[in-house]
Protein backbone atom coordinates (compact mmCIF):
# COMPACT_ATOMS: atom_id res chain seq x y z
CA UNK A 1 0.00 0.00 0.00
CA UNK A 2 2.84 2.33 1.02
CA UNK A 3 4.92 1.42 -1.72
CA UNK A 4 1.75 2.50 -4.55
CA UNK A 5 1.26 5.78 -1.89
CA UNK A 6 4.69 6.71 -3.10
CA UNK A 7 4.63 5.66 -6.74
CA UNK A 8 1.48 7.77 -6.98
CA UNK A 9 3.38 10.24 -5.31
CA UNK A 10 6.15 9.93 -7.61
CA UNK A 11 4.29 10.13 -10.44
CA UNK A 12 2.38 13.21 -9.62
CA UNK A 13 5.71 14.78 -9.16
CA UNK A 14 6.71 13.75 -12.64
CA UNK A 15 4.01 15.47 -14.24
CA UNK A 16 3.63 18.56 -12.50
CA UNK A 17 6.65 18.86 -13.42
CA UNK A 18 6.31 18.68 -16.94
CA UNK A 19 3.40 20.72 -16.58
CA UNK A 20 5.56 24.03 -15.26
CA UNK A 21 8.73 23.03 -17.41
CA UNK A 22 10.24 26.09 -19.07
CA UNK A 23 8.69 26.69 -22.84
CA UNK A 24 11.72 27.28 -25.60
CA UNK A 25 10.25 30.08 -28.53
CA UNK A 26 12.61 30.38 -31.08
CA UNK A 27 12.60 32.91 -33.44
CA UNK A 28 14.03 33.67 -37.22
CA UNK A 29 14.31 37.70 -37.41
CA UNK A 30 15.88 39.45 -40.18
CA UNK A 31 18.09 42.28 -40.03
CA UNK A 32 19.79 40.98 -36.80
CA UNK A 33 23.87 41.79 -38.33
CA UNK A 34 25.41 43.70 -35.28
CA UNK A 35 25.33 43.32 -31.40
CA UNK A 36 23.72 46.49 -30.79
CA UNK A 37 20.62 44.86 -32.90
CA UNK A 38 21.25 42.33 -30.16
CA UNK A 39 21.32 44.84 -27.05
CA UNK A 40 18.05 46.13 -27.90
CA UNK A 41 16.47 43.15 -28.38
CA UNK A 42 17.85 41.60 -25.57
CA UNK A 43 16.39 44.77 -23.33
CA UNK A 44 12.99 44.34 -24.95
CA UNK A 45 12.19 40.75 -24.35
CA UNK A 46 14.04 40.89 -20.68
CA UNK A 47 11.36 43.97 -19.67
CA UNK A 48 8.49 40.73 -19.75
CA UNK A 49 7.50 39.08 -16.64
CA UNK A 50 7.52 35.85 -18.05
CA UNK A 51 10.83 35.89 -19.69
CA UNK A 52 13.63 33.57 -17.94
CA UNK A 53 16.61 34.04 -19.83
CA UNK A 54 17.09 34.51 -23.67
CA UNK A 55 20.14 33.74 -26.32
CA UNK A 56 20.49 35.88 -29.11
CA UNK A 57 22.81 34.59 -32.41
CA UNK A 58 23.82 36.63 -34.98
CA UNK A 59 25.14 34.05 -37.01
CA UNK A 60 22.01 32.04 -37.13
CA UNK A 61 19.98 34.79 -37.22
CA UNK A 62 17.69 33.94 -34.50
CA UNK A 63 16.61 35.09 -31.35
CA UNK A 64 15.53 32.36 -28.23
CA UNK A 65 13.57 33.04 -25.28
CA UNK A 66 12.65 30.63 -22.02
CA UNK A 67 9.54 31.50 -20.04
CA UNK A 68 9.38 31.06 -16.35
CA UNK A 69 7.44 27.55 -15.36
CA UNK A 70 3.62 27.87 -16.09
CA UNK A 71 4.10 31.44 -18.11
CA UNK A 72 4.22 32.25 -21.77
CA UNK A 73 4.88 35.17 -23.99
CA UNK A 74 1.95 35.18 -27.08
CA UNK A 75 3.44 35.41 -30.50
CA UNK A 76 1.60 38.04 -31.50
CA UNK A 77 3.28 40.06 -28.18
CA UNK A 78 6.63 38.67 -29.38
CA UNK A 79 6.14 39.71 -32.57
CA UNK A 80 4.93 43.10 -31.86
CA UNK A 81 7.85 43.56 -29.37
CA UNK A 82 10.42 42.65 -32.18
CA UNK A 83 8.72 44.84 -34.84
CA UNK A 84 8.77 47.50 -32.20
CA UNK A 85 12.57 46.81 -31.23
CA UNK A 86 13.04 47.42 -35.34
CA UNK A 87 13.18 43.90 -36.91
CA UNK A 88 11.79 41.66 -38.80
CA UNK A 89 10.47 38.38 -37.35
CA UNK A 90 9.93 35.73 -40.32
CA UNK A 91 9.15 32.72 -37.86
CA UNK A 92 8.29 31.77 -34.07
CA UNK A 93 7.87 28.15 -33.24
CA UNK A 94 7.80 26.59 -30.01
CA UNK A 95 10.38 24.09 -28.84
CA UNK A 96 10.27 21.09 -25.76
CA UNK A 97 14.28 21.72 -26.07
CA UNK A 98 15.54 23.65 -22.91
CA UNK A 99 17.47 26.83 -23.30
CA UNK A 100 20.61 25.61 -22.22
CA UNK A 101 20.93 23.02 -25.24
CA UNK A 102 19.72 25.99 -27.97
CA UNK A 103 22.42 27.80 -26.21
CA UNK A 104 25.09 24.98 -26.81
CA UNK A 105 23.80 24.03 -30.45
CA UNK A 106 24.12 27.78 -31.32
CA UNK A 107 27.51 27.36 -30.31
CA UNK A 108 28.34 24.09 -32.47
CA UNK A 109 29.46 25.26 -35.91
CA UNK A 110 27.29 25.24 -38.61
CA UNK A 111 26.83 22.21 -40.75
CA UNK B 1 36.17 66.75 -69.41
CA UNK B 2 33.26 68.30 -67.62
CA UNK B 3 31.13 65.28 -68.07
CA UNK B 4 34.46 62.86 -67.43
CA UNK B 5 34.98 64.82 -63.91
CA UNK B 6 31.16 64.39 -63.65
CA UNK B 7 31.20 60.63 -64.52
CA UNK B 8 34.16 60.34 -61.98
CA UNK B 9 32.57 62.20 -59.18
CA UNK B 10 29.22 59.65 -59.98
CA UNK B 11 31.27 56.68 -60.19
CA UNK B 12 32.75 57.67 -56.61
CA UNK B 13 29.37 58.48 -55.08
CA UNK B 14 28.10 55.96 -56.36
CA UNK B 15 30.44 52.74 -55.26
CA UNK B 16 30.26 54.46 -51.73
CA UNK B 17 26.90 53.94 -51.71
CA UNK B 18 27.26 50.79 -53.09
CA UNK B 19 29.86 49.28 -50.73
CA UNK B 20 28.28 50.92 -47.54
CA UNK B 21 30.60 51.21 -44.54
CA UNK B 22 30.22 50.89 -40.41
CA UNK B 23 29.34 54.36 -39.11
CA UNK B 24 27.62 55.09 -35.26
CA UNK B 25 24.08 55.40 -35.52
CA UNK B 26 21.89 58.28 -34.24
CA UNK B 27 19.39 55.55 -32.65
CA UNK B 28 20.61 52.61 -31.20
CA UNK B 29 17.70 50.97 -30.41
CA UNK B 30 14.38 51.95 -28.47
CA UNK B 31 14.73 53.18 -25.08
CA UNK B 32 18.31 53.38 -25.63
CA UNK B 33 20.43 55.96 -24.45
CA UNK B 34 23.56 56.87 -26.39
CA UNK B 35 26.43 58.94 -25.61
CA UNK B 36 29.01 59.52 -27.94
CA UNK B 37 32.47 61.85 -28.54
CA UNK B 38 34.41 62.35 -31.53
CA UNK B 39 38.07 64.06 -31.91
CA UNK B 40 38.21 64.40 -35.70
CA UNK B 41 42.01 65.01 -36.70
CA UNK B 42 42.05 68.43 -34.72
CA UNK B 43 39.46 69.67 -37.10
CA UNK B 44 36.06 68.58 -35.83
CA UNK B 45 35.24 67.69 -32.17
CA UNK B 46 32.05 66.66 -31.16
CA UNK B 47 30.05 64.96 -27.96
CA UNK B 48 26.97 63.72 -28.01
CA UNK B 49 23.91 62.19 -26.21
CA UNK B 50 20.53 61.12 -27.18
CA UNK B 51 17.80 59.09 -25.59
CA UNK B 52 15.29 56.99 -28.00
CA UNK B 53 11.58 56.19 -27.08
CA UNK B 54 11.44 54.17 -30.10
CA UNK B 55 13.51 52.67 -32.75
CA UNK B 56 12.67 55.37 -35.27
CA UNK B 57 13.27 58.49 -32.80
CA UNK B 58 15.76 59.74 -30.74
CA UNK B 59 16.30 63.04 -29.25
CA UNK B 60 19.11 65.08 -27.35
CA UNK B 61 22.00 67.34 -27.41
CA UNK B 62 25.07 67.90 -28.47
CA UNK B 63 28.45 70.41 -28.55
CA UNK B 64 30.68 70.65 -31.72
CA UNK B 65 33.23 72.51 -32.37
CA UNK B 66 35.22 72.98 -35.70
CA UNK B 67 38.78 74.57 -36.24
CA UNK B 68 40.00 76.15 -39.58
CA UNK B 69 43.46 74.11 -40.84
CA UNK B 70 43.55 76.80 -43.52
CA UNK B 71 43.00 79.76 -41.13
CA UNK B 72 41.92 81.07 -37.70
CA UNK B 73 38.44 80.49 -38.47
CA UNK B 74 36.65 78.58 -35.38
CA UNK B 75 33.10 77.98 -34.94
CA UNK B 76 31.72 76.39 -31.62
CA UNK B 77 28.07 75.25 -31.47
CA UNK B 78 25.76 73.92 -28.62
CA UNK B 79 22.61 71.75 -29.97
CA UNK B 80 19.33 69.96 -29.09
CA UNK B 81 18.43 67.33 -31.87
CA UNK B 82 15.55 65.30 -32.94
CA UNK B 83 16.73 62.06 -35.10
CA UNK B 84 14.60 59.97 -37.10
CA UNK B 85 14.64 56.46 -38.68
CA UNK B 86 12.99 57.50 -42.22
CA UNK B 87 13.25 53.86 -43.53
CA UNK B 88 15.02 50.69 -42.96
CA UNK B 89 15.44 47.41 -44.96
CA UNK B 90 15.54 44.40 -42.69
CA UNK B 91 17.12 41.83 -45.02
CA UNK B 92 18.06 38.14 -43.98
CA UNK B 93 21.76 38.76 -43.41
CA UNK B 94 21.77 42.45 -44.13
CA UNK B 95 20.80 45.82 -42.53
CA UNK B 96 20.05 49.11 -44.54
CA UNK B 97 19.25 52.70 -42.78
CA UNK B 98 18.15 56.22 -43.78
CA UNK B 99 18.40 58.44 -41.11
CA UNK B 100 17.56 62.16 -41.19
CA UNK B 101 18.10 64.70 -37.98
CA UNK B 102 17.46 68.65 -37.44
CA UNK B 103 19.23 70.74 -34.86
CA UNK B 104 18.99 74.16 -33.54
CA UNK B 105 21.78 75.58 -31.41
CA UNK B 106 23.91 78.47 -30.49
CA UNK B 107 26.89 79.10 -32.22
CA UNK B 108 30.19 81.01 -31.37
CA UNK B 109 33.24 82.17 -33.42
CA UNK B 110 35.90 84.03 -34.72
CA UNK B 111 35.06 85.92 -37.14
CA UNK B 112 31.77 87.37 -35.71
CA UNK B 113 30.73 88.94 -32.64
CA UNK B 114 28.54 87.17 -29.66
CA UNK B 115 26.38 84.00 -30.33
CA UNK B 116 24.38 83.65 -33.28
CA UNK B 117 21.30 81.12 -33.96
CA UNK B 118 22.33 77.82 -35.90
CA UNK B 119 20.28 75.54 -37.53
CA UNK B 120 21.14 72.29 -38.93
CA UNK B 121 19.83 69.19 -41.36
CA UNK B 122 21.72 66.16 -42.06
CA UNK B 123 21.11 62.31 -43.13
CA UNK B 124 22.85 59.38 -43.24
CA UNK B 125 22.18 56.40 -45.57
CA UNK B 126 24.03 52.87 -44.39
CA UNK B 127 24.06 49.22 -45.09
CA UNK B 128 25.56 46.50 -42.88
CA UNK B 129 26.19 42.80 -42.96
CA UNK B 130 28.67 41.28 -40.36
CA UNK B 131 31.39 41.46 -42.85
CA UNK B 132 30.55 44.75 -44.47
CA UNK B 133 29.33 48.11 -43.70
CA UNK B 134 29.40 51.38 -45.63
CA UNK B 135 27.40 54.84 -44.77
CA UNK B 136 27.20 58.15 -46.29
CA UNK B 137 26.83 60.76 -44.02
CA UNK B 138 25.83 64.64 -44.54
CA UNK B 139 25.61 67.03 -42.24
CA UNK B 140 24.91 70.88 -42.74
CA UNK B 141 25.44 73.75 -40.66
CA UNK B 142 24.17 77.32 -40.98
CA UNK B 143 23.85 80.57 -39.55
CA UNK B 144 23.58 84.26 -40.60
CA UNK B 145 27.45 84.22 -40.32
CA UNK B 146 28.53 80.76 -41.53
CA UNK B 147 27.89 77.73 -43.76
CA UNK B 148 29.82 74.78 -43.23
CA UNK B 149 28.72 71.18 -44.85
CA UNK B 150 30.40 68.25 -43.61
CA UNK B 151 30.56 64.95 -45.67
CA UNK B 152 31.55 61.77 -44.13
CA UNK B 153 31.81 58.05 -46.48
CA UNK B 154 32.91 55.20 -44.70
CA UNK B 155 33.71 51.61 -45.82
CA UNK B 156 34.13 48.82 -43.29
CA UNK B 157 35.52 45.33 -43.69
CA UNK B 158 35.81 43.35 -40.64
CA UNK B 159 38.41 40.25 -40.66
CA UNK B 160 35.60 37.54 -38.87
CA UNK B 161 32.13 37.62 -38.04
CA UNK B 162 31.31 38.43 -34.75
CA UNK B 163 28.59 37.10 -32.82
CA UNK B 164 26.68 39.56 -30.06
CA UNK B 165 28.61 39.16 -26.87
CA UNK B 166 31.94 38.91 -28.64
CA UNK B 167 34.63 41.76 -29.81
CA UNK B 168 33.50 43.06 -33.44
CA UNK B 169 36.81 44.52 -35.23
CA UNK B 170 36.63 46.09 -38.20
CA UNK B 171 38.74 48.00 -40.71
CA UNK B 172 37.50 51.35 -41.71
CA UNK B 173 38.14 53.74 -44.54
CA UNK B 174 36.96 56.70 -44.35
CA UNK B 175 36.45 60.29 -46.56
CA UNK B 176 35.65 63.08 -45.36
CA UNK B 177 35.08 66.46 -46.53
CA UNK B 178 34.38 70.02 -45.41
CA UNK B 179 33.15 73.64 -46.91
CA UNK B 180 33.25 76.89 -45.60
CA UNK B 181 36.51 77.31 -45.46
CA UNK B 182 37.45 74.36 -43.00
CA UNK B 183 39.58 71.83 -44.75
CA UNK B 184 40.53 72.25 -48.09
CA UNK B 185 40.36 68.85 -50.06
CA UNK B 186 39.44 65.08 -48.99
CA UNK B 187 40.30 64.34 -45.37
CA UNK B 188 41.00 60.24 -45.68
CA UNK B 189 41.90 58.41 -42.40
CA UNK B 190 42.49 54.59 -41.84
CA UNK B 191 40.71 53.49 -38.41
CA UNK B 192 40.21 50.62 -36.17
CA UNK B 193 37.01 49.98 -35.11
CA UNK B 194 36.44 47.79 -31.87
CA UNK B 195 33.37 47.05 -30.06
CA UNK B 196 31.51 44.88 -27.50
CA UNK B 197 28.26 44.86 -26.05
CA UNK B 198 27.35 48.76 -25.96
CA UNK B 199 30.60 50.30 -26.04
CA UNK B 200 32.21 51.14 -29.31
CA UNK B 201 35.65 52.83 -29.48
CA UNK B 202 37.64 53.30 -32.92
CA UNK B 203 40.99 54.95 -33.35
CA UNK B 204 43.05 56.00 -36.38
CA UNK B 205 44.93 58.61 -38.66
CA UNK B 206 44.22 60.87 -40.68
CA UNK B 207 46.44 60.74 -43.94
CA UNK B 208 47.99 63.62 -43.02
CA UNK B 209 49.42 61.91 -39.47
CA UNK B 210 46.74 63.27 -37.47
CA UNK B 211 44.75 61.25 -34.98
CA UNK B 212 41.00 60.64 -35.18
CA UNK B 213 39.38 59.05 -32.04
CA UNK B 214 35.65 58.35 -31.21
CA UNK B 215 34.05 56.54 -28.35
CA UNK B 216 30.23 55.57 -28.46
CA UNK B 217 28.17 53.86 -25.32
CA UNK B 218 24.66 52.68 -25.73
CA UNK B 219 22.62 51.58 -22.62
Amino acid sequence: MMKKIMQGLGIGVLLAAANVRAATIVMDVNGLVCAFCAQGIEKKLRAFEATDDLVVSLERRLVAVSTKPGQDIGDDVLRTALTDAGYTVKAIRRSDEPLSAVRDRLKAPEK
Amino acid sequence: MHSLVAGRRAAVLLCACAAAAAQAKPIAFADGTTVMAEYGAGTMVEAQAFYAPSYRFSAGGGWLRLDSDLDRRTREIGYVRANYLLERWNLEAAQANVFVWGSLGRSEGDGFGGSRLARNAGFQLDYETRRVYAALKSDLWESDAFSHRIDTMQLGLAPYEHDYRDLATWFVVQARRYTGGIHRGTETAFLLRLFKGGAWVEAGVTGEGKPQVMAMFNF
